[in-house]
């Protein structure tokens, strides 16, 4: 019998032969004399293992664990996941399954259809050259072919490859959803996270507003269905016109903007002499910053349209919004606010950015309309606006508010051979109720009944199924409703 | 009436401003006198790629390897529509179809009692060091990080497993019945074609020394199979 080469920790195959790692559990066979040495090894490292590892299993998250005294093969390793990064056990797993549970739903609704790409991209997708905080902190590598590539900091970028890949195939208008996972490297002085999630939702092939005002009100959905209301959060909306309007009438070169509108981001991250410089660094005289600074701190459209008059595009672009966020229903959610430009260089219209009307919290969500995107790449640009919407900070609201859901663990039946030798009796109960579509929790192992009732209600089971030499003898098993505690006998086949 | 922006596509759009990257319809509005050599350039410029980039449709019906710039300004990259070698992107046929594979994964897990977990597709190197000679280790996908520090994409994600159940301890409540479905990754040279990547489910079962433990995992692979499936159409 071949040796196996890679022993899974819970597959014992066939018994156990000699491998290079040590072996916890002690084999059932007889063990041919010349490897009884071994198995003494393998013993002695158990009874060492167990002695100074704490039983194999160290109470806490500890840094590293000792290594056993027997073998090569036992390495030091970093019980935590990478510096910035998460592990879901369960219970983490089951509230970011509901998340992204809502995520899909509200996406179905409005009729996206969802798409993925690869979480490695090759790293000139994200080569911009407008000083972004997302260029900065870029998780990029060689990989061992010496290729740059990088772990991707946010998902439009590839969605604008897929569609230039796909061209004429395409039907617009487009309307596509994604939920992947997105990477930034940061010095970890910070305590920041390293890789969030992000539910993004994209619009591709139409020009009018009306594609923003859609995006919002998924949001708004989104928000509703998880019982978030607009005392809550808001949404701030600029448009990138109004400050391409006011950089024109200053004369600023266009090929500027980019730069201008992520230094303008930092607003209220840095001083605002600091904004100042680097607008200036940036080639902007005294004036037209002095100019821009006082357009950003207008918190209203007809104060901004006094400013800037009827007739440009930012303005038109907004009423509309507005107007169309009446007709929607949500007008009490949005609100407009100049200094809004989002982080990213390519937008080119519409921005909005969704906030914690309590102001504990960084953005929860933003987006905006990047129509110019695609031609960057070398492809034809196509009318786009789309919103990125986090993980994380979804999750920190909802602890705020106290709308966190609590979800447990629940299987239907918990299926039991109360003497050892009705185990396959209980494994044709387990497969009769799966084959119905109902979950089991199959007991393996001669327990005490104490024991399952134990695991019965960690497991918020709803019915207890007890397989009995006496009942078996019937034909029957024991079913115990364990809200109520009506216990009664039933035949197999009635089963269900 | 504007001059269409992408014929190809028959889309008519609202005028756009000239930006970092190039333009390719006139505004709507009286632009500022300054501005009007630019507004030539444009269109210029759209001529040009024309005749050159046969009329912008580069975006060809199939793969190209790359396209070839645009005439104007220093924003616009050459860069490869496909994705990264040996890794796939999932339009919405595809994605449906792995919308549906993971949603029989799931539902074979819960009927089965397992709960899901994930762990970091990014892993320390060390956590598949074995010096056992598997094909695993030789197709690691390893780099250094920024932070020089030796970290791998996951081959598979039983080591994840094995450091997460070590990491929680005494809370934990065996058995564990656990189900992940994550990417996993190799780097082999392409000259093979084969995948850099895919999508494993895993279902593992943690405390239970008995043979019991390996014919469950297999009723749940058969049942798999078997596809049952209980008329749940909410798989996307």
């Amino acid at each position: 019998m071949p040796p196996l080469l890679s022993p899974r920790l819970s597959s014992s195959l066939k018994p156990l032969l000699l491998l290079s790692q040590s072996s916890l559990a002690p084999r059932k066979f007889q063990i041919p004399r010349q490897l009884v040495s071994v198995k003494r090894r393998a013993f002695s490292s158990l009874a060492s293992e167990q002695s100074s590892d704490n039983g194999g299993r160290s109470g806490g998250r500890s840094g590293a664990l000792s290594p056993s005294p027997v073998a090569e093969e036992v390495q030091r390793i970093d019980v935590n996941p990478p510096k910035g990064t998460r592990d879901f056990p369960p219970e983490d797993m089951r509230l970011r399954n509901w998340l992204f549970f809502h995520f899909r739903e509200v996406s179905r609704l409005f009729g996206f259809e969802e798409v993925d790409y690869p979480v490695l991209e090759s790293e000139a997708l994200f080569i911009r050259k407008a000083g972004e905080e997302i260029r900065d902190q870029l998780y990029c590598f060689e990989d061992r072919g010496n290729r740059r590539v990088a772990l991707r900091p946010e998902l439009t970028p590839s969605l604008a490859r897929l569609v230039i890949q796909k061209g004429k195939s395409l039907s617009f208008p487009l309307k596509w959803f994604a939920i992947g996972q997105c990477w930034r490297y940061e010095r970890m002085t910070r305590g920041r996270r390293r890789e969030h999630y992000q539910w993004n939702m994209d619009v591709l092939g139409v020009p009018e507003v009306t594609a923003e005002a859609e995006l919002i009100a998924s949001i708004v959905a989104f928000f509703k269905r998880i019982g978030i209301t607009e005392s809550d959060v808001g949404f701030k909306v600029s448009s990138r016109k109004v400050l391409q309007e006011v950089l024109r009438c200053y004369s600023v070169p266009e090929n500027l903007f980019g730069k201008v509108c992520i230094i303008i981001d930092k607003i209220e991250k840095i001083p605002i002499d600091e904004i100042k410089r680097e607008l200036n660094a940036t080639g902007l005289s005294e004036e037209a910053t002095e100019g821009l600074l006082q357009v950003l701190s207008i918190k209203s459209l007809t104060k901004l349209e006094e400013i800037l008059g009827g007739a440009g595009e930012a303005i038109a672009d907004l009423k509309q919004l507005f107007s169309l966020a009446e007709k929607f229903g949500y007008s009490e959610w949005i609100q407009f606010d100049a200094s809004v430009v989002r982080g990213l260089a390519y937008y080119t219209g519409i921005v909005f950015e969704g906030f914690d009307r309590e102001g504990k919290l960084r953005a929860i969500c933003g987006g905006g309309r990047y129509d110019r995107l695609l031609s960057t790449f070398g492809g034809d640009d196509v009318p786009a606006c789309g919103f990125g919407f986090g993980d994380a900070v979804i999750v920190e609201l909802l602890k705020e508010k106290g709308l966190v859901p609590e979800l447990s663990l629940e299987v239907e039946n918990i299926v039991c051979a109360l003497d050892h030798d009705l185990q396959a009796v209980a494994a044709t109960v387990a497969t009769k109720l799966r084959e119905k579509g109902q979950s089991v929790d199959l007991v393996l192992e001669s327990k005490p009944l104490k024991w399952v009732f134990k695991r019965a209600a960690r497991t918020n089971a709803q019915r207890l199924i007890l397989v009995g030499n006496t009942e078996w003898q019937r034909g029957m098993v024991v079913v115990k409703v364990l809200s109520s505690g009506e216990q009664y006998e039933i035949k197999l086949d009635e089963l269900e | 009436m504007p001059p269409l922006l992408n014929p190809r596509l028959s889309l008519s759009l609202k005028p756009f401003f000239l930006f970092s990257q190039s333009s390719f319809a006139p505004r709507k509005f009286q632009i500022p006198r300054q501005f009007v050599s630019v507004k030539s350039r444009t269109f210029s410029s759209l001529a040009s790629e024309q005749s050159s980039d046969n009329g912008g449709s580069s975006v060809g019906g199939g793969r190209s390897g790359a396209l070839s710039p645009s005439l104007v300004t220093d924003e616009v990259q050459r860069i490869d529509v496909n994705p990264p070698k040996g890794t796939r992107d999932f339009p919405p046929e595809d994605m449906r179809l792995r919308n549906w594979l993971f949603h029989h994964f799931r539902e074979v897990s819960r009927l089965f009692g397992f709960e899901e977990v994930d762990y970091p597709v990014l892993e320390s190197e060390a956590l598949f060091i074995r010096k056992a000679g598997e094909e695993i280790r030789d197709q690691l996908y390893c780099f250094e990080d920024r932070g020089n520090r030796r970290v791998a994409l996951r081959p598979e994600l039983t080591p994840s497993l094995a450091r997460l159940v070590i990491q929680k301890g005494k809370s934990l409540s065996p058995p564990l019945k656990w189900f992940a479905i994550g990417q996993c990754w190799r780097y082999e040279r392409m000259t093979r074609g084969r995948r850099r990547e895919h999508y494993q489910w895993n279902m593992d079962i943690l405390g239970v020394p008995e043979v019991t433990a390996e014919a469950e995992l297999m009723a749940s692979i058969v049942a798999f199979f078997k596809n049952w499936n209980h008329g749940i159409r909410c798989w996307f």
